[in-house]
């Protein structure tokens, strides 16, 4: 499913994040892709599923959650898990391009969100996705 | 038990100043008017704390700072990045290091409001205080920002429901929320329009010829009534205020967005008083800015290589020059790139040697060859945070702490590089 993807702040990343970006709360707070319950529907995954989001920048896994996000669109909260989609294309600004990009959304039946490790293993290998 | 009133909240840029903090045997135990993210910090300081390291070996901090030195020394073409989440004695010493080692000097605001700085310099900002909107503001517009989970309590302090001065609280006040979805903030707001995702520049657009009278049809999904409608609130409103965030400054557009909004209201001017503010992430982001503007003339995305500061943002600006591969070396300050730069910039700062000054374990550390632990500003040491509006206020120390202040080991820094 072609999708928008954004990124930002939740409550929950926040609190998740300063008890420490190592922590399980921050991993399964953070690394969560937010979709439509139509658009959830659609692709055939539930509540805690796994979903991939790919963008042409990378790759992840990630655990859907419904609602907080409009139809055709997924929200991921701001995090590495985030910024494996993003673009590092400033356009001359300095700022990345970290909102509404085109991803492509799809049901992982029986996976498992990408976990840190796996990023840092990505960043320290200098692959593309994870 | 030790009570502490009037502690300044070292978080967001709203740096609430009325929290009130209870300590026993050296730990916080306890927080009162707290958000949940401020609980979380005050209540987890002493987790998840970062040990001073060498090469993944765990080493004395004089060791880990003598390396850090060393690496600096030895860059062609360094970058010191970061210094948001700090306080501001701190940024004037990273800027004395900047300088020192011929460095590129960045703050986090080129990852937020870069395009906000940038905007700004081409036409300037109706500008004023949070103290103002409380006592004044009848019409509050929120645009691309989620103050419900960014900025918890700017809608109870400064916002939304506050009473001020000749405000009093929400049902003198009519909120507006201009966003690509409906979220928390929306429930709290008057009125919610729903702008396309990308298209925002087009809506300030639409809206700038309203003002102007001109006839408007649908624009980024917005029907024409309801642009005209938000028009007439604008001008007829007596003191207004858009607060906007990475809605407009991350998406398609970036700084003309802000461009379109800050035209804006100098149009909205010739009608009625009306101000922008930009809700600034990082306690400190604002005093990033100001610090770097006072010492250097500019604000961020800079470089000393030349013996003087130029200032390039797209050229001189972190993520630019990770993803150039052009930096051979790199000190972080007070944040983490890795957890919030695209991987294409991260895979760089990965590859070489990359000191990291921060009180907890990030992302960024996990990669970086010195990690070298600080005391938490406004926990564990004491500072100045320039608030969102600009406002500078005085962060407390609550606890004793064994870490060195981010201003210190910067110092030390600068002595060992030749300072």
């Amino acid at each position: 499913m072609e999708v928008l993807l954004n990124t930002g702040r939740t409550v929950d990343q926040g609190v998740s994040m300063e008890r420490g970006k190592t922590s399980q709360e921050y991993f399964e707070k953070v690394a969560v892709a937010f979709l439509h319950p139509e658009d959830a529907k659609e692709l055939g995954v539930g509540e805690g599923q796994a979903v991939r989001v790919t963008t042409e920048f990378g790759s992840v896994v990630l655990r859907c959650s419904l609602g907080n996000t409009e139809r055709g669109s997924v929200f991921v909260p701001m995090g590495p898990w985030a910024n494996a989609l993003t673009s590092a294309l400033t356009e001359g600004t300095g700022m990345p391009s970290l909102k509404g990009l085109r991803a492509k959304i799809e049901a992982v039946p029986g996976g498992k969100p990408t976990t840190l490790e796996e990023l840092l293993r990505s960043w320290r290998g200098r692959s593309g996705s994870a | 038990m030790v009570l502490r009133r009037g502690v300044v909240c070292p978080f967001c840029g709203c740096l609430c100043d009325d929290l009130e903090v209870e300590v026993e045997d050296g730990r916080i135990v306890s927080t009162k008017n707290a958000c949940p993210v401020s609980r979380s910090k005050f209540l987890s300081h002493a987790e998840d704390r970062a040990r001073p390291m060498v090469g993944g070996r765990e080493v004395s901090v004089e060791e880990a700072i003598e390396e850090a030195a060393r690496i600096l020394r030895e860059a062609d073409f360094p970058l010191i990045y970061g210094l948001s989440s700090t306080e501001s004695d701190a940024q004037r010493m990273a800027v004395r290091l900047a300088e020192l080692t011929g460095a590129s000097l960045d703050n986090t605001s080129s990852t937020c409001h870069g395009p906000t700085v940038l905007a700004a310099q081409e036409c300037g900002a109706v500008k004023c205080t949070l103290g103002e909107v409380k006592n004044r503001a009848d019409l509050i517009v929120f645009w691309g920002c989620n103050p419900a989970e960014a900025h918890i309590r700017h809608p109870i302090r400064y916002s939304i429901t506050p009473a001020g001065m000749y405000r009093q609280g929400k049902k003198e006040r009519f909120v507006v929320h201009v966003d690509v979805r409906e979220t928390r903030t929306s429930k709290m707001v008057n009125q919610f329009v729903k702008v396309q995702m990308g298209r925002d520049y087009e809506l300030l657009s639409a809206l700038r010829a309203a003002v102007r009278g001109y006839e408007v049809k649908e624009a980024a999904g917005v029907p024409g009534e309801v642009i005209k409608g938000l028009a007439e609130r604008m001008k007829g409103c007596r003191f207004g205020i858009i607060f906007f965030g990475m809605g407009l400054t991350m998406s398609r557009g970036k700084n003309l967005n802000i461009d379109a909004a800050l035209r804006l209201v100098r149009d909205l001017n010739e009608h009625t008083k009306f101000l922008i503010m930009p809700m600034r992430g990082h306690f400190n982001v604002s005093g990033a800015n100001e610090v770097l503007t006072w010492l250097t003339g500019y604000p961020f995305a800079l470089n000393f290589s030349r013996g003087y500061p130029v200032y390039n943002p797209g050229e001189f600006s972190a993520v630019d020059l990770l993803c150039r591969e052009e930096c051979d070396a790199a000190l972080i300050l007070a944040s983490d790139p890795a957890a919030h730069f695209p991987a294409a910039a991260v895979r760089h700062l990965a590859s070489i040697p990359t000191v990291v000054i921060d009180p907890k374990v990030s992302l960024t550390s996990k990669l970086a060859r010195v990690v070298i632990p600080s005391a938490i500003a406004g926990i564990e040491c004491e500072g100045t945070a320039y608030r969102m509006d600009g406002v500078p206020l005085r962060l407390k120390r609550i606890v004793d702490s064994p870490y060195l202040p981010d201003r210190e080991i910067l110092e030390r820094i600068i002595e060992r590089v030749g300072g």
